[in-house]
């Protein structure tokens, strides 16, 4: 007695490979899509730099900087003495460009902030996270130039980020500030050259020895 | 020694509730809940939200964003003056600090002074000025309430026209209602404070002759006897005599403190002697000192018999303080002080002044000058007479400037219902409150932060108040108010002010006025302001009957007690609507959020109740439902409860917190009523209690350092210990340079901490620590960095009190950085534990093995639904933590930075001397902090002084807080006995 036993196929000859793909595409997608993701946010781009930021006044450097020769310091006025270098008030502008320009059609917001006594709402270029306590005074104060972190002011028709601004990238000059500091006379000179015989950044560090070390989670979080 | 004077009870290792898991999501709900917010993180990455830069349009001179400003003002309470110094971030004042020329600061500020920055933020203050239920305008009001249009309704010569403000002592004030008298002559002006007696002022009328007010210096102080006086931490002069007290203690370290009070307070946990007697028992063991000390204590010292008639009528304990107290009094005469508290009778007054006059004291340590009150004692100062005046219908106008009568009146002038039936009230307050709701107009009262006047300290001296910002809600002054109604509407309080300084200096000084302005406000007082100094001879005709008063009433024995005591944290209501000090617990009982009624042990086993047992309190035909509190070294017999709470207003922090004294008050008995019937209910209500959650396993007497070499504790059982133990821990990392950074320490004296907890407000200002609510305390929650330990030793009726404050002790073997898994606890090189928030994943592991349970963990995003205005208070150079992080203290590490860059910047070979947020603000600077690379600085000297000793020493956590143990007197020094121990 022969029993035939019959049972429909439940799977497709290409079910094999269709299960092998997806299991191989899924662990794949696993791994790749993390990887893209941490990948990205390493790149300059994730982390906003080289991004021309829109102002609302169309604020040249060049011609401040390079053509006027204003130091950086007669807008950023508390950049020696406090935390947060500062944008200059409308009035400052005002005070230069009451006598040139100020009709001009980029002048509208100045002239609309100075009419409504409502402050210029400036776009901010260089952006570091709340919990980070960035003081400028003593960055400026000990030998760390402008250009150090904001680049190449003067070749900037709008203002860019040009530097990471990662946690990695600060400590790179924490763990060994020397080579990247220059002498107080020098803070605001773009395209500034070391010398090869330079020690005055050695020197500042020397300095700042006895105070305290930069690498503390509290210089900057707190 | 306990937490808890009843600890045998229950050692639980947790309170009930935090272990459970929350109710409102089940496992599957958890589940699903993770995966959706995994999906949404992941698809909510995006560039960080653009946040505009706004420079000013024009930049006003001095303000560099960044750069903190501090301004002199003074705050006044119950019309006192109190100086600070105030920090203005761009605009905003972000933190209240004491000022060092100010005779009642001295450069340390109270708790109440560090809060009243919160108050100026409260969401819950009146927003718009009202007419009926009409919103109206400052206009309208002028229109309504200026001379003119007054007189029709009050009459040409003023006589239905009342003003009701609180107790002043503003010079502006006073000429104002000196003008307003001028205008309306029948007009009555009177002033009522629920705290301030006249008892003081009747008394110096009667020995003195005059209205005389006394003040001390402790600093010449060796014996120090306070009758019912919390002196060291209540009262306009606190913050002056506890630094003064702890001077002298310092330098003289047998300078004894003597205490007999019915509840306990700050004052009566220093105590040497410390007496649990009811306030009517006060004054017979007074007259009992005064008897025992002789009419000639000076200059001898003789002590008189010591067996007269009003020592034997007292119980055996008392006769054996006032033995010893006298004993010592006599030993020091001149050189003694004994202070009578505010609300005791004046018979009491008088004795006290006798007694001090007696021992010589008059001209030593002890003088008098008038009081700076306008008005103090008067008739003016009666409620009950403005309460028949309102009764018989002749008021038309009521003007009630702050102070909330309505809610704080005692209960049978029925102030609401009187108030709410004249025909035309108006309330300046700040609030929605129980006075505003029955008043026709209700305009917003500016803060003292907000407003120009002036304001009198205790001895006289006189503070500008100046603002620190324009007023938030449209706010007005008292000031202003009185100007309208005396016909002055258009002037500002800056001009009444800049009009009233000019006139009283005299119109040939205008010039010099205007550098005098300036100095006054710099520094805040006015130079040589103080009041002239007297010390009049006693009349001994009024000691005799006073003596003879005390005699004829007798204690009540055998009856129970009631006492209204200020509300340690909201004063009298004043402050209930301040999350920062609702949830500050107090130094004694440790409760937040809640008034009780305080009994003794015995009392409490005899009446059957316990904690958070509810009892109905009966006086007379009124009844108040009230949790009970058991208090180890309260008076058995006596009751004290709380006043400023049982609010009813709109504001939304203090409504429904606790219950309100007022309703068993009477005017007749404001401050203490005898005969008061105790009965339980059967309910309960649960109090939270801070500290007293966890059992200590019999560590006690290693934490508050029993038995440290330098204690002279004759009498300990506890053998000295070791320095430094054996421990498993590695050592510290060699720093590459040594001791050469900065190497950050504090030491704080347990011998002159009063535990007025003044630290814990400073550092929650400071620290933008949130407030968690009375449920969060319940599950011991709370968010404080420092916090205040309170620790009970000896039998239940008459324990010894040891106060520890306890903070992050950065340990230099932190037990907390071994187990966190992401470093995000980890040392500096100067000696901080630093606590990195932005790496922390809230394992919770440090707290677990944190020894001394400093550290806080944010269970909610407690800064999340926090009011607009209450957002300007953050300190801006501090995180605000979010949700899911820890968080400790950071010895004020922004302070510590901001200092090294400022040195850094200037050149200077050595760190700027930091000040902690709660060193700043310590009346008797017990807490010292500094850098122990210094040899020649306070804290190194202090690590080494015999008394140091560290907390848990034995755990080998070698902490760079150190403790100095506290000294326990009468062992042997003095000839006097010591209490056994």
């Amino acid at each position: 007695m022969h029993i035939t036993c019959e049972v429909a196929a439940l799977f497709s000859p290409r079910a094999t490979t269709i299960a092998r793909g997806v299991i191989i595409g899924g662990l794949t997608l696993l791994v790749f899509i993390p990887a893209v993701a941490m990948g990205w946010v390493r790149t300059p781009w994730a982390r906003g730099e080289h991004h021309a930021v829109a102002q609302p006044v169309a604020f040249d450097h060049r011609v401040h900087v390079t053509g006027l020769r204003i130091d950086c310091r007669y807008c950023h006025a508390d950049a020696e003495r406090t935390a947060s270098a500062g944008l200059p008030s409308t009035n400052k502008c005002v005070a230069c460009h009451s006598r040139t320009w100020m009709s001009a059609a980029p002048m509208a917001p100045v002239r609309q902030s100075l009419e409504t006594g409502r402050p210029i709402a400036w776009a901010r270029v260089t952006q570091l996270p709340d919990f980070v306590y960035f003081d400028h005074a003593i960055h400026v104060g000990r030998g760390v130039g402008c250009e150090t972190c904001h680049g190449r002011v003067d070749r900037m028709a709008t203002a860019e980020q040009v530097v990471p601004l990662t946690m990695g990238w600060c400590l790179d000059c924490h763990r060994n500030p020397g080579p990247r500091l220059r002498p107080l006379t020098e803070i605001t000179t773009m395209g500034y050259r070391r010398p090869t015989a330079d020690t005055s950044g050695a020197r500042l560090v020397a300095q700042g020895d006895h105070i305290r070390r930069l690498t503390d989670c509290t210089t900057c979080h707190r | 020694m306990s937490r808890r004077y009843d600890e045998s009870d229950g050692t639980r290792e947790f309170p009930p509730g935090v272990a459970d898991p929350p109710a409102w999501v089940s496992r599957r709900d958890f589940l699903t809940l993770l995966g959706a917010g995994a999906a949404l993180a992941a698809g909510a990455c995006m560039r960080r939200p653009d946040k505009p830069i706004l420079p000013y349009v024009q930049a006003p001179a001095d303000v560099v964003p960044g750069m903190p400003l501090y301004y002199a003002t003074a705050m006044p309470l119950d019309g006192y003056a109190t100086g600070v110094l105030v920090r203005s971030d761009t605009g905003r004042p972000t933190k209240v600090e004491g000022n060092p020329d100010h005779p009642a600061s001295l450069g340390a500020s109270g708790a109440l002074e560090q809060a009243s920055l919160l108050e100026l933020y409260d969401p819950h203050r009146t927003g718009a000025m009202r007419a009926g239920r009409r919103r109206t305008t400052w206009g309208a009001f002028k229109a309504g309430f200026a001379p003119p249009a007054l007189s029709r309704r009050v009459g040409a010569r003023g006589a239905g026209l009342r003003v009701l403000m609180p107790p002043t002592t503003s010079p502006l004030t006073a000429s104002l209602l000196e003008r307003l008298r001028e205008t309306y002559p029948e007009a009555r002006t009177y002033f009522y404070a629920p705290l301030e007696s006249p008892a003081r002022i009747e008394a110096s009328r009667k020995a003195l002759g005059t209205a005389l007010v006394p003040q001390y210096d402790f600093r010449a102080a060796d014996v120090v006897v306070a009758l019912d006086a919390d002196v060291l931490a209540a009262g306009p002069f606190n913050l002056r005599y506890a630094r003064e007290w702890a001077d002298r203690r310092r330098t003289e370290p047998s300078a004894q403190l003597h205490v007999v009070e019915p509840t306990p307070t700050p004052t009566g946990t220093l105590a040497a002697r410390r007496l649990g007697a009811t306030w009517s028992a006060i004054g017979p063991i007074a007259a009992a000192l005064m008897d025992t000390l002789g009419h000639d204590a000076r200059p001898t010292g003789h002590v008189a018999g010591a067996s007269t008639a009003s020592l034997a009528a007292l119980t055996p304990e008392a006769r054996a303080w006032v033995s010893a107290v006298a004993a010592d009094l006599a030993a020091h005469a001149g050189h003694s002080i004994i202070v009578c508290g505010e609300r005791q009778p004046a018979e009491v007054h008088v004795l006290t002044s006798a007694m001090n006059d007696a021992l010589g004291n008059v001209g030593a340590t002890v003088w008098y000058t008038p009081p700076a009150v306008l008005d103090d004692g008067g008739p003016a100062h009666d409620l009950a007479a403005l309460a028949a005046e309102l009764r018989s219908g002749a008021v038309d106008t009521l003007v009630i400037l702050e102070g909330n009568p309505c809610y704080a009146a005692p209960a049978d002038l029925e102030l609401s219902r009187t108030v709410g039936a004249v025909h035309n009230t108006v309330y300046l307050g700040a609030y929605d409150d129980e006075t505003a709701r029955v008043s026709a107009w209700h305009l917003p009262a500016a803060h003292y932060l907000e407003s120009w006047g002036d304001a009198r300290a205790y001895d006289g001296t006189t503070s500008l108040i100046q603002p620190i910002i324009a007023p938030l809600h449209d706010g007005r002054t008292t000031d202003e108010v009185l100007a309208v109604l005396a016909g002055r509407p258009n002037d500002s309080a800056h001009d009444l002010l800049r009009d009233a300084w000019n006139r009283q200096r005299g119109p040939g000084a205008r010039m010099d006025g205007e550098s005098d302005w300036n100095d006054a406000l710099r520094r805040g007082v006015v130079s040589g302001s103080a009041s002239a100094r007297s010390t009049p001879a006693i009349r001994a005709d009024a000691v005799a009957q006073a003596t003879a008063a005390l005699a004829a009433r007798g204690a009540t024995r055998g009856q129970i007690e009631i006492g209204f005591v200020p509300g340690r944290a909201v004063h009298d209501g004043r402050f209930a609507d301040n999350g920062w000090l609702q949830e500050l617990p107090d130094p004694v009982t440790k409760l937040t959020w809640d008034n009780a009624a305080l009994i003794a042990p015995a009392m409490a086993a005899r009446l059957g109740v316990a904690t958070n047992d509810v009892v109905t309190l009966r006086v007379g035909d009124r009844a108040l439902d009230v949790p009970a509190l058991v208090v180890p070294g309260h008076a058995d017999g006596a009751v004290a409860l709380a006043m400023g709470y049982g609010r009813q207003g709109a504001e939304a922090v203090a409504r429904g917190v606790g219950v309100s004294a007022n309703a068993l008050r009477t005017s007749s008995a404001p401050h203490m009523a005898s005969t008061v019937a105790v009965l339980p209910t059967g309910r309960r209500h649960e109090l939270a209690l801070a500290q007293t959650h966890w059992a200590i396993e019999g560590r006690g007497s290693s934490i508050v350092g029993e038995g440290v070499e330098g204690q002279r504790s004759a009498a300990s059982s506890v053998p000295p210990r070791k320095r430094r133990p054996l421990t498993l821990y590695e050592p510290n990392p060699p720093s590459p340079d040594g001791f050469g950074a900065d190497q950050w320490a504090m030491v704080i004296d347990l011998d002159v901490c009063t535990g007025c907890s003044a630290c814990v407000v400073a550092c929650q200002a400071e620290n933008n620590i949130p407030v968690v609510g009375k449920d969060g305390v319940m599950k011991s929650r709370e968010m404080h960095w420092l916090r205040i330990d309170r620790y009970i030793d000896g039998p239940p009726d008459d324990p010894r009190f040891e106060t520890q404050p306890m903070l992050c002790q950065h340990c230099e073997k932190a037990p907390c950085e071994y187990v966190c898994p992401v470093n995000a606890t980890v040392h500096s090189e100067d000696g901080l534990n630093e606590m990195v928030y932005n790496r922390c994943v809230g394992t919770r592991f440090c707290s677990n093995n944190c020894p001394y349970k400093v550290r806080r963990f944010n269970w909610f995003d407690y800064n999340a639904e926090i009011a607009e205005t209450e957002r300007m208070a953050k300190n801006p150079e501090v995180t605000i933590r979010a949700r899911g992080v820890m968080e400790k203290c950071t010895f004020c590490v922004q302070r510590i930075r901001d200092a090294q860059m400022a040195s850094r910047l200037a050149g200077d070979a050595v760190t700027r001397p930091v000040v902690t947020a709660c060193q700043q603000s310590c009346p008797t600077h017990a807490i010292v902090f500094g850098s122990l690379t210094d040899a020649e600085s306070e804290v190194s000297r202090q690590f080494g002084d015999p008394r140091s000793f560290s907390a848990l020493e034995e755990l080998g956590t070698v902490p760079r807080v150190r403790y100095l143990a506290r000294r326990h007197d009468g062992d042997g020094t003095d000839g006097a006995g010591g209490r056994a121990r």
